[in-house]
């Protein structure tokens, strides 16, 4: 009883210290960036009837091509700073489930990206990549992931030609980013205090810069409006 | 290897001559000819090169040579071997400086795994994989590319690319070797949906396997026929196509071409070949075809049409030279066709070209099609001896005038859209009847009476 106390506590102090630490270089490394960004035209979905693996794929296909959420918020937007460095070393992981990509919009740093085949039926992964050397493998049931390199930034257009609904993009970014959600928000941690250029992308409406002024452990916000091709 | 610099300056020359009309001036594959070809011509600018023989998406300058030699089988691209060599490496030069940067990466050479010959075992485990890896996918479950995602499959430029009919290895693209083949499986083919196997097999030798698999589908290419018979039989014939007559009875190739002469045009058909099988007995005479078509169609009436097929005799076979024109007959003779399509069955027409189909009524014909796995089965039969002026009467041992029609609706073609043949000639085989099997034992057995008549005359005489 005395031991397992003792650890606990151990455990709370050692938390509290990492927490304290982690809070001072956030507070001295950098601020947080909240992107909002809005589209004020409609929803570009295409549904499409599926004819093959109906039991995995389901029977209509769905392909999202600009998702507006609440608020006109855009959704799949990916939000970076090219610039600054400091981006999460986390691996980047795509699955293809459902005969969908998930997620739609992946970031990644440069370097490997997992790719997982969650579905039990042939995929293939077709890159439309130009300043990386494209990828087209095959992806049977039985091989449940496969590691890629993309090392150069890049916004990879990601394909299925068995199902060719199957649309996913991979935002190779060399800085902090972030992707946004169903209401078009998108937080950014640990971007270097100072001016920064901030960047986003989205799919089907193109990029928009900005540039903003961030500040050591503050939430800095940033607004973008999309227009329509 | 003697030219393998080849001078790309000297290569230019060659290239507006003999490769410009479809390649286009800038090599982006936009030439004045490109519109009415499929697959479309390459488009260089882009360094994608279907046949390569290395790891990397940069194919060796003998990659390209060797395509340029030999040609692209089932494509608008011939052979240009008829060019001194000099001249094809001067070429592969000059295609490299329409895309420089994929080439700067120097090739490298693809290691296929340890070759596994052909048995019984290996074609077995072949099949193993390829329905583990899902091949049929594109290509169809008996390689006769009908797999479910045919229609959606586009190529790197978004044009629409049909999966390889894995059955008709003589139209493969980058040549139908045991290793062209392992190479394709293993590597892919480039700027298109096929993609690279070699680390997607259950064990690296299964790249062998699938090949072994590929290459029992079907011959290495047809023989074609010159002349069909027409089997003589006794039995009745039967009108299902898997009937067992005609298991017995060997298939005769006949190839087809597009329709290029009277509009609208087919420059690209879907039907290449045909076989049949034909027998008659002493009432009726019966057509099996056999075809490749990967949609089963029966039309929207606005894309895509029923698929049909037609065999084709002058209305009175004279045994002479005289034929109505090849193309359906013309305004002032008509041809007889015995045809199927897709919804309506088997029947009779009366054709004054190919716009003008009248149906023969008093139906003396009949038959039966079946559809699988992206091919066509059909038994047309009808009377030896017609009423009417209309419909030949088959003769044996007559040369009868015979074409082909087909038309592939899923792809589009209808009326005068069709690939089609000249004319050939069938020939009823004289029927075989019992006498042989009679008439020499009864000479035999008279000849020995006889012997035994003298033998005997001359012993009582003496």
């Amino acid at each position: 009883m005395r031991r397992a106390l003792t650890a606990s506590a151990a455990i709370a102090l050692i938390t509290g210290v990492a927490m304290w630490f982690v809070t001072i270089a956030g507070a001295q490394g950098g601020g947080t960036i909240e992107a909002d960004v809005k589209y004020n035209g409609a929803p570009q979905v295409e549904k499409l009837k599926v004819n093959k693996d109906t039991e995995k794929c389901g029977t209509e296909a769905v392909i999202e091509k600009v998702v507006v959420g609440s608020g006109k918020g855009l959704a799949n937007a990916v939000v970076s700073v090219p610039g600054a460095k400091g981006a999460s070393k986390a691996k980047a992981v795509i699955d293809q489930h459902g005969c969908k990509f998930t997620p739609h919009v992946v970031v990644m740093q440069p370097g490997e990206i997992e790719i997982k085949n969650s579905d039990d039926i042939l995929h293939n992964i077709h890159t439309y990549s130009t300043a990386n050397p494209s990828i087209n493998k095959a992806q049977p049931k039985f091989k449940k992931t496969m590691t890629e390199k993309l090392d150069k930034p890049e916004f990879v257009k990601v394909t299925c030609d068995v199902h060719s609904w199957m649309l996913g993009w991979v935002a190779v970014v060399p800085g902090p980013a972030g992707v946004t959600d169903n209401n078009g928000v998108a937080k950014i941690e640990n971007v270097p205090a100072g001016k920064q250029k901030i960047e986003v992308w989205h799919e089907t409406l193109g990029k928009q810069e900005k540039d903003v002024e961030v500040k050591a452990g503050q939430v800095t916000k940033v607004s973008f409006e999309m227009k329509g091709k | 290897m003697a030219f393998a610099q080849g001078d790309a300056n000297a290569g230019k020359g060659v290239y507006e001559r003999k490769c410009l009309l479809c390649h286009g001036e800038k090599g982006d594959g936009n030439g004045p000819g490109a519109e009415q070809l499929a697959p479309r011509p390459r488009d260089f600018t882009k360094g994608l090169y279907k046949v390569r023989a290395t790891a990397n998406k940069t194919p060796t300058d003998q990659d390209v040579f060797n395509v340029i030699t030999h040609g692209m089988p089932g494509t608008s691209m011939p052979a240009w071997d008829v060019l001194p060599d000099r001249e094809r490496w001067n070429l592969v030069a000059y295609l490299k400086t329409f895309a420089p940067e994929p080439f700067k990466e120097a090739p490298k050479k693809l290691e296929l795994p340890k070759e596994v010959a052909s048995s019984e075992a290996s074609i077995k485990r072949g099949k193993e994989m390829f329905e583990a890896i899902e091949c049929h996918k594109c290509h169809g479950t008996e390689g006769r590319a009908d797999g479910p995602s045919r229609a959606e499959l586009k190529d790197e430029w978004g044009h629409p690319i049909p999966p390889a009919n894995l059955a008709k290895r003589w139209t493969f693209r980058g040549g139908a070797s045991r290793t062209d083949i392992a190479t394709r499986i293993a590597n892919g083919v480039l700027g298109t949906p096929m993609p690279a196997f070699l680390d997607s097999v259950e064990k690296p030798e299964d790249v062998w396997h699938l090949t072994n698999y590929i290459l029992s589908l079907g011959p290495e290419r047809p023989a074609y026929a010159t002349l069909i018979t027409v089997a003589s039989v006794t039995d009745a014939i039967p009108d299902d196509p898997g009937g067992e007559l005609w298991k017995k009875i060997a298939p005769q190739y006949v190839p087809l071409m597009g329709q290029v002469i009277v509009d609208p045009r087919n420059f690209n058909p879907a039907v290449d070949m045909v076989a049949i099988r034909a027998a008659y007995n002493e009432r009726e005479v019966a057509f099996h075809l056999t075809w490749d078509d990967p949609t089963e169609s029966k039309g929207d009436g606005k894309q895509t049409f029923p698929d049909a097929i037609s065999l084709q005799f002058p209305p009175q076979v004279t045994g002479g030279t005289e034929r109505p024109y090849f193309l359906m007959g013309d305004a002032n003779d008509a041809v007889y066709l015995l045809r199927w399509e897709q919804g309506k069955g088997v029947g009779e027409a009366s054709a004054n070209g190919p716009a003008k189909l009248v149906p023969l009524t008093g139906a003396e014909a009949a038959g039966k099609a079946v559809f699988s796995n992206g091919q066509y089965r059909l038994v047309m039969k009808r009377p030896l001896v017609a009423t009417g002026e209309a419909r030949p009467t088959f003769r044996p041992a007559v040369f009868t005038p015979v074409a082909f029609q087909a038309w592939d609706g899923g792809a589009g073609e209808s009326g005068p859209k069709m690939s089609l043949t000249s004319w050939y000639y069938l020939r009823l085989e004289e029927p075989q009847s019992n006498r042989r099997f009679i008439i020499p034992p009864v000479v035999a057995i008279l000849t020995l009476a006889a012997m035994i008549l003298v033998v005997r005359t001359a012993n009582r005489a003496r």
